[in-house]
């Protein structure tokens, strides 16, 4: 019976998608550098959340 | 981070299922699922997945703008209830967004035989609330990630734990929500935005208005982002607390 085994397939797959998208972790940030920073917040004017510089990250190695 | 196929075509059909709804939210409409048809048609499909994901928000243009939702999609988000009820062991966000879906469906829902709190009802016994003690237990940038998950839980007069466990820390949601920011996850500011829109005592300094403004020019094009923050403005304009 493929077409059942497939059908039970195709439940498992998307319960286990839907378990992961109801309890997502949170992703890894991106950050900008403050040049990036200082343009964007030329861009909006009114926006003052982004003129600061992000927060140090730790360096490597 | 590679997605399988299934967990792409659900992203994709949240996404539309919520476009739909910032759809219904800009205009004051009624919802119109254009990716779903007939509750009979969509059973064990993606699509009923996808209800399940966005969960009660698909019915938040008729809380926000009280109206009763199109039978159908009130059919459709019913199914979705009884189809994916959360195990035992399902972590707390997936037990609070069920929870969540089954109270928007008792807001709406007529009390038929089968409803929910009915005697015999499928989800009978689950106007309990699910326990919000880890939320207390969380770290402000743990708290607001949580939260901004459980964002269709911040609704005008809602009362739960997960409310009250908000309401406890609005400073700790507004350090979140500026760290999302700036980490450009746009999706987890949008939702704590949309929770700092009804909590009282938030920083006036945290430049609310403005950060939503840019969190919608940043990551608006995602209709999850764009949904909590067009939220977020209409609870504003009503004045809205929880």
């Amino acid at each position: 019976m493929p077409s059942i085994d497939k059908a039970i397939e195709d439940i498992t797959g998307v319960r286990s998608d839907l378990e992961a998208a109801l309890d997502p972790a949170e992703p890894d940030g991106v950050y900008r550098d403050s040049r990036e920073c200082a343009a964007l917040a030329l861009l909006s004017a009114d926006t003052k959340l982004l003129l600061s510089p992000p927060t140090p990250r730790p360096k490597k190695g | 981070m590679e997605q399988s196929g299934t967990s792409a075509l659900l992203q994709g059909a949240v996404q539309d299922l919520a476009s739909d709804v910032v759809s219904a939210l800009r205009g004051g409409d009624h919802l119109r699922m254009s990716g779903t048809g007939a509750v009979d048609e969509i059973e064990g499909s993606l699509d009923l997945a996808a209800v399940r994901v966005l969960g009660a928000d698909l019915l938040l243009p008729h809380v926000l703008f009280p109206s009763p939702p199109d039978p159908a999609a009130l059919a459709v988000f019913r199914k979705t209830v009884e189809t994916f009820p959360p195990r035992a062991d399902a972590a707390p966000t997936v037990k609070w967004s069920h929870w969540a879906m089954s109270r928007t469906l008792r807001r709406f829902d007529t009390p038929l035989s089968g409803a929910p709190g009915a005697p015999g009802a499928s989800f009978e016994d689950e106007a309990a609330e699910p326990d919000a003690g880890w939320l207390d237990e969380a770290t402000w940038q743990a708290l607001t990630h949580q939260l901004a998950v459980l964002a269709p839980l911040a609704v005008p007069a809602e009362d739960c734990a997960v409310v009250r466990a908000a309401r406890r820390r609005p400073v700790d949601v507004a350090r979140g929500f500026v760290r999302a920011v700036r980490r450009r996850d746009w999706q987890q500011a949008a939702g704590a935005g949309r929770w700092l829109t009804l909590l009282d005592g938030v920083p006036d300094t945290l430049g609310l208005e403005a950060g939503l403004d840019f969190v919608e020019l940043m990551g608006g094009n995602d209709p999850r982002v764009a949904l909590q923050v067009q939220a977020a403005r209409v609870m504003r304009t009503a004045g809205a607390l929880v």
